[in-house]
């Protein structure tokens, strides 16, 4: 009983915000790491954010496809699945370079 | 909308021959034996070339595939664009990738399967559909910068280019959910519809929605202040690839952009207008002023790229069907020009291994034919009468201040003529210093042909922009009904 209440009371802006919050932690990390690896774990953060926005919005506005939200976040599961692989190759093709995937050190382009 | 969609196949052939070349590639490159590999970019252009005479076949035609896969005018305007790009892109890197690269089989197929999400990013009318087509180009093209893996320089632009489009893609997507969520759908044409009334209220999600969508594609298209990646992964990537970068992944994004804003957020021109126009004042300032002080040629294309940029987000920002077919005519301008300069740029580079503008000179003398042509594109970048560039510029200025936005006209005049400056330098190096040895370089004759079909290009465009002009109109026609 008390479950079923806790559910309904779990309106979209609950949902948004904790997304936000989540896009923001994402972006703070992207940011301020200096580690690939890491700058690459905000960025999927930030996307898991972009999901439980997607679903949200799938799941509270009213919409003539209702399902389209949730097709868009199974593909950007899939895409952020790729991305990973591409980037960790392309960190590790760096690493057997430098010794290092830090990006402040990474700087033999100046800007 | 009807319940009954549209799955005819056969509307999608030139994508699925594409596939199928760049399967073919691969398989030559996996199964025949090294010989066949100085064959391999030869094979690729005959299909490219190939399929772009199939595309042909859907001119005048208006369909889509289940709604999301626009096939008009205007696809069939940027697949033959696309298609006429890679394979000009293909031969250019037949020298370069036989003597610095290798995997010669991965490389052409990924040329062409990027070719495929480029295509589909000017045919979406879908936003997810767009996004997909847009991560199949970037990924290849990820990969594509890293090619040259001995080379850190290489490596070290990928892994830049990859995480900040990867950042950008972040930025893109949350910005998707919002429009869907404050329109409804992900269709164009709904998104259209939802806001047809305008809004009548403030709307945050659709202004934040927008703000992340621009930020997101703005990277893809490398405009100030999200230009970061462009200069690194130029330099870093091999040079045909550099190429590429320059056209058909800038390109794609505009094309991109026109359709999904005169298709979908026409109605709430209000609320997006201005953020281009000051993006599209930024870009050009900033890209013309900094491309004065760069050494490296690579770096100064980069820059000056970054430029034009500016120049067709003016075309965006005043978006209206004349505004759109000059936008059209001055990417051809633009990507003809391009593609001459950098052949140029890349068969000096095979013959000498240098790339600094200072290590180009006397190359009038050593390489008398390859310093025409590359004068002759850097005129038509910098907008010279006769040359390409000043008729797309002419047209699209006009089309610009038409739609009274004559303060970003005057700004785009202004840098026209700053960028004069930085070109008429690499020109001064070409032609009055003194080379570093005596004699004639002796350039390939393939590489000969196509350096002077691109020129004889540039100076078409510039004499008979006519024929362009009513192609482009052809093209985006349909776009504003």
């Amino acid at each position: 009983m008390s479950i079923v209440l806790l559910a309904a009371r779990v309106d979209l802006e609950h949902v948004l915000i904790v997304g936000a919050v989540l896009f923001a932690i994402g972006l703070y990390v992207a940011l301020s790491k200096r580690n690939a690896v890491a700058v690459l774990m905000g960025i999927e953060l930030m996307l898991n954010a972009v999901n439980l926005t997607f679903i949200a919005f799938a799941r509270f506005v009213e919409s003539p496809r209702p399902l389209d939200g949730h097709v868009f976040v199974i593909f950007v599961i899939t895409v952020a699945a790729a991305e990973a692989a591409v980037a960790l190759a392309l960190a590790v093709a760096v690493y057997r370079h430098r010794e290092t995937i830090d990006v402040g050190k990474i700087s033999l382009l100046r800007w | 909308m009807s319940n009954e969609l549209n799955l005819d196949y056969t509307l999608l052939t030139p994508e699925f021959c594409l596939a199928g070349l760049a399967a073919i590639v691969l398989g030559i490159d996996l199964f025949a034996p090294q010989v066949r590999k100085e064959w391999l970019p030869y094979i690729t252009a005959a299909g490219l070339i190939g399929i772009l005479g199939l595309s042909l076949g859907w001119v005048e035609k208006e369909s889509d595939f289940a709604g999301i896969i626009a096939v008009d005018n205007y696809t069939t305007f940027f697949r033959v664009f696309f298609l006429a790009t890679a394979a000009v892109v293909v031969l250019m890197s037949a020298q370069f990738v036989r003597d610095r690269l290798k995997n010669p089989g991965e490389y052409y197929a990924l040329l062409v399967v990027s070719t495929i999400g480029a295509i589909y990013m000017a045919a979406s009318r879908e936003l997810l559909t767009a996004y997909i087509s847009l991560e199949v180009l970037s990924f290849s093209l990820y990969v594509l910068v890293s090619f040259a893996r001995m080379d850190p320089r290489s490596n070290e632009g990928g892994l830049k280019y990859m995480l900040l489009g990867a950042f950008a893609s972040a930025l893109l997507l949350y910005g998707l959910s919002f429009i869907y969520g404050s329109a409804g759908s992900t269709f164009y044409s709904d998104i259209a519809a939802a806001y047809a009334g305008g809004t009548e209220s403030f709307d945050l999600a659709l202004l934040m929605g927008l703000v992340l969508l621009l930020a997101g594609l703005g990277f893809k298209v490398a405009a100030v202040p999200f230009h970061m990646w462009t200069p690194d992964a130029y330099e870093g990537a091999p040079l045909p690839i550099t190429a590429y970068l320059s056209a058909t992944s800038k390109i794609a994004g505009f094309a991109l952009l026109l359709r999904l804003f005169s298709s979908a957020f026409m109605p709430v021109i209000d609320d997006w207008q201005w953020m281009f126009a000051a993006l599209a004042a930024l870009t050009m300032v900033l890209g013309n002023l900094v491309a004065l002080q760069q050494s490296n040629i690579k770096r100064l294309l980069a820059y000056s790229s970054i430029g034009q940029v500016g120049y067709m987000l003016m075309a965006i920002a005043a978006l209206s069907s004349g505004t759109a077919s000059a936008l059209l005519l001055h990417m051809s301008g633009y990507v003809v020009t391009n593609l001459a300069a950098f052949s140029c740029i890349i068969a000096w580079y095979n013959l000498t291994d240098k790339e600094e503008i200072a290590d180009m000179r006397g190359m009038a003398e050593r390489a008398p034919l390859l310093a025409a042509a590359l004068t002759a594109a850097l005129f038509s970048l910098s907008g010279m009468p006769l040359f390409a560039g000043f008729f797309t510029k002419f047209i699209l200025f006009q089309a610009v201040a038409d739609e009274g936005f004559l303060w970003l006209a005057v700004i785009a005049v202004v840098m026209s003529f700053v960028s004069l400056y930085y070109y008429l330098m690499v020109i001064k190096e070409l032609y009055i210093s003194k080379p570093e040895e005596e004699g004639r370089l002796q350039v390939p004759l393939s590489v000969t042909g196509l350096t002077a079909a691109l020129a004889a290009g540039v100076f078409y465009v510039g004499i008979f922009p006519r024929h362009l002009f009513e192609v482009a109109q052809e093209a985006t026609n349909l776009l504003f009904v």
